[in-house]
């Protein structure tokens, strides 16, 4: 989102932890960009991202091991 | 020319016992998944539905910790036993556990960039506990480059063992204890419980603790497997040696 330069949130970036109600004022502007897609539904989309990082971590995991389960049968036969 | 019997690895069996097991841990986790999705949450401002984060941010650093403190366990036994096994136990143990400690980093950041840190643009806010836990991954990441560095095995064993001892040593303090002496984001600093704001809705802890022994289900799994997988490579390269 677009701040004016000299909005004190855009300064002081403490504010969203220190008062609380600074980082809800932030809120109410309209969101941009990717915001605009993550905030929607009541921010379910954030779940949906935290979920997909561990499950797409899992699965290259797996798939490294997979490749390496690969290459060990190969020498084993040979 | 065959290894000494004590470097043995022979192929385990893993019969119906570890079958049922990763029936149970797949089905625990969709569980959890389901409930983590659609459960009752405490409707709270600015957190809205990432409250759900809850059930998978949060257990990331659990396993991070029982992933490590396996690795140290081995580590230690490595030490007093020179048994290869116990090396391949705490590498594979100390890696899974790293991993799910860099989806606990990513899934935080993700999480408060969009929550308490809507409209700064800010990815990386620096509390406390984010600064210290990518510095204790640091430090987990550090064993890695140790156990790369060196290419003879039981040298590579026995400096790698000690330097995890170390590190498991530094992860409670790090990822557990500072930081909660601190002003954070995170629930439980200036020495609150930590899970105050859940006594909202008390099925959240429900669903918690069962996310928490679904990843630990996930870990040995993943785990065990990475264990299999390095056996049989060292197997492979035993028989090379003996037919070379």
């Amino acid at each position: 989102m677009q701040l004016a330069p000299d909005a004190p949130a855009a300064q002081d970036t403490t504010v969203a932890v220190l008062d609380p109600e600074a980082a809800q004022a932030l809120t109410t502007q309209p969101p941009q960009g990717i915001e605009r897609v993550m905030l929607a539904e009541d921010k379910l989309p954030v779940v949906l991202a935290v979920v997909l990082v561990i499950w797409l971590g899992l699965l290259l995991l797996l798939y490294r091991t997979d490749r390496r389960l690969a290459r060990v049968e190969r020498d084993l036969r040979s | 020319m065959t290894p000494p019997d004590r470097d043995a690895l022979p192929i385990p069996r893993y019969g119906v016992g570890f079958r049922l097991y990763r029936i149970v841990a797949a089905v625990w986790v969709t569980v959890v998944l389901v409930l983590g999705l659609l459960g009752p949450i405490s409707k709270l401002p600015i957190l809205e539905h990432t409250a759900r984060n809850l059930y998978f941010h949060v257990p990331m650093w659990f396993t991070l910790l029982l992933g490590w403190l396996i690795a140290g366990f081995h580590s230690l036994r490595y030490l007093q036993t020179g048994r290869r096994l116990h090396d391949v136990k705490a590498e594979q143990a100390a890696l899974v556990a790293f991993v799910f400690g860099l989806f606990g980093l990513v899934t935080g950041t993700i999480w408060a960039r969009f929550t308490w840190y809507v409209g700064t643009d800010i990815w990386w806010n620096s509390d406390p506990r984010q600064v210290m836990v990518a510095v204790q991954l640091l430090i987990c990441a550090a064993y890695f480059v140790l156990r790369g560095a060196l290419d003879e095995p039981r040298r590579r064993g026995r400096l790698a063992a000690v330097y995890a001892l170390f590190a498991t040593l530094t992860l409670p303090f790090l990822t557990y204890v500072l930081p909660r002496r601190m002003a954070s984001l995170h629930p439980g600093a200036e020495g609150n419980p930590a899970f105050s704001e859940m006594d909202i809705a008390p099925e959240m802890r429900w669903v918690f603790y069962s996310a928490v022994v679904g990843f630990f289900l996930l870990f040995g799994w993943v785990y065990t497997t990475r264990v299999r997988m390095r056996r049989a490579e060292l197997l492979a390269e035993d028989r090379a040696v003996v037919h070379a």
